[in-house]
């Protein structure tokens, strides 16, 4: 009788849990690393894989444990002495300066980092010994701020690095560190190519353009079903890296785009390049640009009558996007790197110490730079003060969740936060969220979990 | 009574035999000595350099050899070997620009030595350092990771892209992205210079091999043909990887090596030849520095020091015995050598030497007559190259009973 009650729960319990997977798909709260293991890399939709109709490839990386092995010396070399030390330095790297356009982020990314820095002191630091911060600003002139990792390691004797917005900026501190051997936390940039060095001194926790690239374009083809979209995108390598992902999952999935224009990274007049995209006939267009930008298009592309829907990355999913725009916002679908509309105790409460603070709501930036360093700093508690030491407690997230205030995060081999993004779309003058959803993902939601929540 | 003994003449020789004797072991003699040429040497012997006998703490990035003077380029500063002996180690507080050195070049004409790292370019002439920085000069960027001479021409390998010092007009010129006319790098991130006497090869960061013909000036770029940086298409497709760490070329032909952190890619002119420790005898695919030494290159690896012989299609793998404890931090020191001997087969002999080199983490290394400087992660090691003529002269009937050689003649055979 026993096993008939049981078997009779069981399958109420699945009846009822299915419909709430189903409506909560997203990201992991169950993380289940073994299924995880068996997806593809980076998740890579079903048919989006490189050649993948054609060819079995010779090689594949990033998809095994040793993606990231690193077998230098580090490991031997002696702990340094806390009670030698006033302070234990953690470095930063971000863009602050107001005339640069990515000091937006910037700043937020400061703030978060800050937050999580006081909490920690407030709960005794490092052996009694608080964490500082020191702060580098990154400047937009390519190749300015590289020196910067070198002064950090050479004069402040930081532990670990959280930075930076600019994915260049981020790719030089790469290389500086696989000499330097300095842990990296980046929270904010979009480049997807940073994960993709081997170099094993970085962790990226952030939706990259290559998730944001398929979850756009899962969304666009597959439930939409629009078939001749175009694409914008501004002249830099922002815009230049962020588009690719979209594009090659486009191509391969037999939707190539009717064209793709570029425009100048500070230009505001797109009257010329809208009239051209107007007669091809395209049922979409997506923008790869910042918010202020995206705006004027959508503004200026409502006002010769153009009423095809607009999509575009995460830096759209910003109040400059509806302020530029106006009512002509309305209808926009972006990408978003958190929910800000999330009921999560811990998101809740977070939201909370920042406004008390900065006097300001938190932005996606804000909230993964707060988890990029309690991560930091639960690493370097965990390791001690070795540098080598404290990568390999970051290494040990590999094919793990970690839930944060940005939602669930999970890391895969090469050390990227692969969990499933948010979507947002411009209602009444506001976002309106919901949790990706992708067309080749099970009832169950995303792969790499055996329950659903959102980010 | 005496016992009878065959008469001296009776054990003499006639002269035709003794000519005929003669002719037989200088041929044998001769063919030996070719043998000992084609068969590479085997280094069974290192000594270290390592803070235990004063030598920096920390990576050593690369080494140069100026005739008796070592190089060695370190996080903490610019060491110099004199005759066995570390003779000094200049740093920031002698005039060096940079913290920590990455690359070291000798001008061949003037013996200056240039010197490039993280912090700028510096030449050391005549006792003095002179520095170059993106503040003082044309550097484009104070990020150097590579620096080589050819005639009056200093070129440097910055994170901004490649500049260029004309030594006698104190000119420069940059070849990037940017300015006028650019040049065709998918990222302006370059990491690796080998400057021949027709062409420039120049390593970027996320965009492949471009190769500057110094004559024509015009560029040719070699990219991963797939595009895709998480597959490898085919095995030999072209370049295996945009992630180019280290490069070289042959002082004659169009061929260059190309190490990258996901194998090892050399280009004949005409074909690409991939490896991947998949594949075969390389320690490791995270590929730090490459060297040719003759037809041999040489690939400086994150699991040892590969050496590849094209012809034979033999690897030899140099490496700490007790590598994974010293990875893992259970070792503070290496025990004894290891030498892995792969040939076409694909299964490797193993054998082991009393010394070691410093590390497996392997980051770049230099020739010195017949001995090797490798730049490792916890120091300096010299190598010498087993005795393989004497061992051929003294004992001909013996060759392949020392082990080392016995084992790569095997390997040789399959």
């Amino acid at each position: 009788m026993n096993w008939k009650l049981t078997l009779l729960a069981g399958l109420t319990a699945a009846l009822l849990a299915a419909p709430m997977a189903a409506q909560a798909p997203g990201c992991p709260s169950g993380p289940s690393p073994t299924r995880a293991a068996r997806m593809r890399y980076a998740d890579m939709p079903s048919r989006a894989f490189p050649f993948g109709s054609f060819i079995q490839p010779y090689a594949l990386w990033f998809t095994t444990p040793d993606s990231l092995a690193f077998d230098g010396s580090g490991r031997a070399r002696p702990d340094a002495d806390w009670r030698r030390l006033r302070a234990i330095n953690l470095g930063f790297l971000g863009p602050l300066d107001p005339q640069y356009s990515e000091s937006v982020y910037g700043i937020a990314m400061l703030h978060g980092a800050e937050l999580a820095l006081a909490r920690a002191n407030a709960r005794g630091g490092f052996h009694g010994k608080p964490f500082a911060l020191k702060i580098h600003r990154d400047s937009p002139l390519w190749g300015a701020s590289a020196i910067e990792l070198v002064r950090m390691d050479y004069r402040q004797h930081v532990w670990a690095m959280l930075g930076s917005v600019d994915g260049a900026s981020t790719h030089i501190a790469l290389r500086a560190t696989l000499k330097l051997w300095v842990p990296i936390v980046d929270t904010a940039t979009t480049d997807p190519t940073v994960t993709e060095t081997r170099i094993p001194w970085l962790l990226h926790d952030f939706p990259d353009d290559r998730q944001q690239g398929y979850a756009l374009a899962d969304y666009i083809f597959n439930q939409l079903h629009l078939k001749h979209v175009a694409i914008l995108r501004a002249n830099n390598r922002y815009g230049r890296l962020g588009y690719t992902v979209f594009f090659n999952t486009a191509r391969r999935w037999g939707k190539q785009p009717v064209m793709v224009l570029k425009f100048e990274p500070y230009a505001t007049g797109f009257t010329r390049s809208l009239r051209e995209l107007q007669q091809l006939g395209m049922d979409g267009l997506v923008l790869w640009c910042n918010a202020r930008q995206a705006g004027l298009i959508v503004r200026q592309m409502r006002a010769l009558g153009m009423r095809q829907p607009v999509f575009g990355p995460s830096r759209l999913t910003y109040p400059a996007l509806i302020q530029t725009a106006g009512v002509a916002a309305n209808g926009v679908v972006t990408v978003a790197a958190i929910n800000p509309d999330r009921r999560d105790p811990k998101w809740l409460a977070f939201r909370r110490r920042y406004r008390a603070r900065y006097h300001a709501d938190p932005d996606a930036y804000a909230a993964y730079a707060y988890d990029g360093m309690n991560l930091l700093i639960a690493a370097v508690r965990q390791a001690g003060l070795n540098r080598t030491r404290i990568m390999d407690a970051l290494h040990a997230y590999a094919m793990r969740s970690y839930a944060g205030v940005s939602g669930t995060a999970f890391f895969d081999y090469t050390l990227n936060n692969i969990a499933p993004v948010t979507m947002a779309r411009v209602e009444h003058g506001h976002f309106v969220y919901w949790p990706e959803r992708r067309s080749d993902w099970s009832r169950r939601g995303w792969p790499g979990c055996t329950a659903a929540a959102g980010r | 009574m005496k016992p009878h003994l065959p008469s001296v003449a009776a054990r003499t020789i006639s002269p035709r035999a003794a000519a005929r004797l003669r002719v037989g072991l200088l041929a044998f003699t001769l063919l030996a000595a070719a043998a000992a040429a084609q068969t590479p040497p085997l280094y069974s012997r290192w000594i270290n350099y390592t803070p235990a006998n004063g030598f920096p703490r920390g990576e050593v990035y690369c080494v140069a050899i100026a005739g008796p003077r070592v190089w060695a380029g370190t996080e903490h500063g610019l060491a110099l070997i004199e005759n066995g002996r570390l003779r000094k180690v200049f740093t920031r507080a002698d005039g060096l620009a940079a913290y920590a050195i990455m690359s070291l070049a000798v001008d061949p004409n003037t013996g200056d030595l240039w010197i490039g790292g993280l912090g700028g370019l510096s030449r050391y002439s005549a006792g003095k350092f002179i520095n170059y920085t993106v503040l003082s000069s044309g550097l484009a960027n104070d990020l150097v990771y590579s620096v080589a001479v050819r005639g009056k021409y200093v070129w440097a390998a910055t994170a901004a892209g490649v500049s260029r010092l004309n030594t006698w007009t104190h000119s420069w010129r940059i070849f990037s992205v940017v300015g006028k006319p650019s040049a065709p790098f998918e990222e302006p991130w370059a990491y690796a210079l080998a400057i021949g006497p027709k062409k420039a090869y120049i390593g970027l960061w996320g965009g492949g091999v471009v190769v500057y013909d110094l004559r024509r000036k015009t560029w040719r770029p070699y990219l991963d043909p797939d595009g895709a940086p998480e597959i490898v298409l085919y095995r030999n497709q072209g370049l295996i990887s945009n992630m180019v760490s280290s490069l070289t070329h042959g002082a004659e032909s169009n061929a260059f090596w190309a190490g990258t952190y996901f194998g090892l890619s050399g280009y004949d002119g005409a074909r690409w030849h991939n490896y991947m420790r998949q594949d075969s005898g390389l320690a490791s695919n995270f590929i730090n520095g490459v060297a040719l030494q003759g037809r041999r290159v040489w690939a400086a690896t994150q699991r040892g020091l590969s050496e590849f012989d094209p012809g034979a299609r033999v690897w030899v793998t140099y490496r700490p015995a007790n590598w994974r404890a010293l990875d893992a931090g259970k070792a503070a020191r290496p025990q004894r050598g290891e030498i892995l001997i792969t040939g076409p087969g694909g299964h490797p002999r193993r054998l082991e030497t009393a010394t070691s080199l410093a590390h497996n983490y392997i980051l770049n290394l230099a020739f010195q007559g017949n001995d090797i400087w490798v730049a490792t992660a916890a120091g300096l090691s010299h190598g010498f190259a087993a005795p393989a003529r004497r061992i051929l002269y003294a004992h001909p009937n013996r060759v392949h009973r020392h082990p080392a050689r016995a084992a790569y003649a095997r390997q040789t055979r399959h």
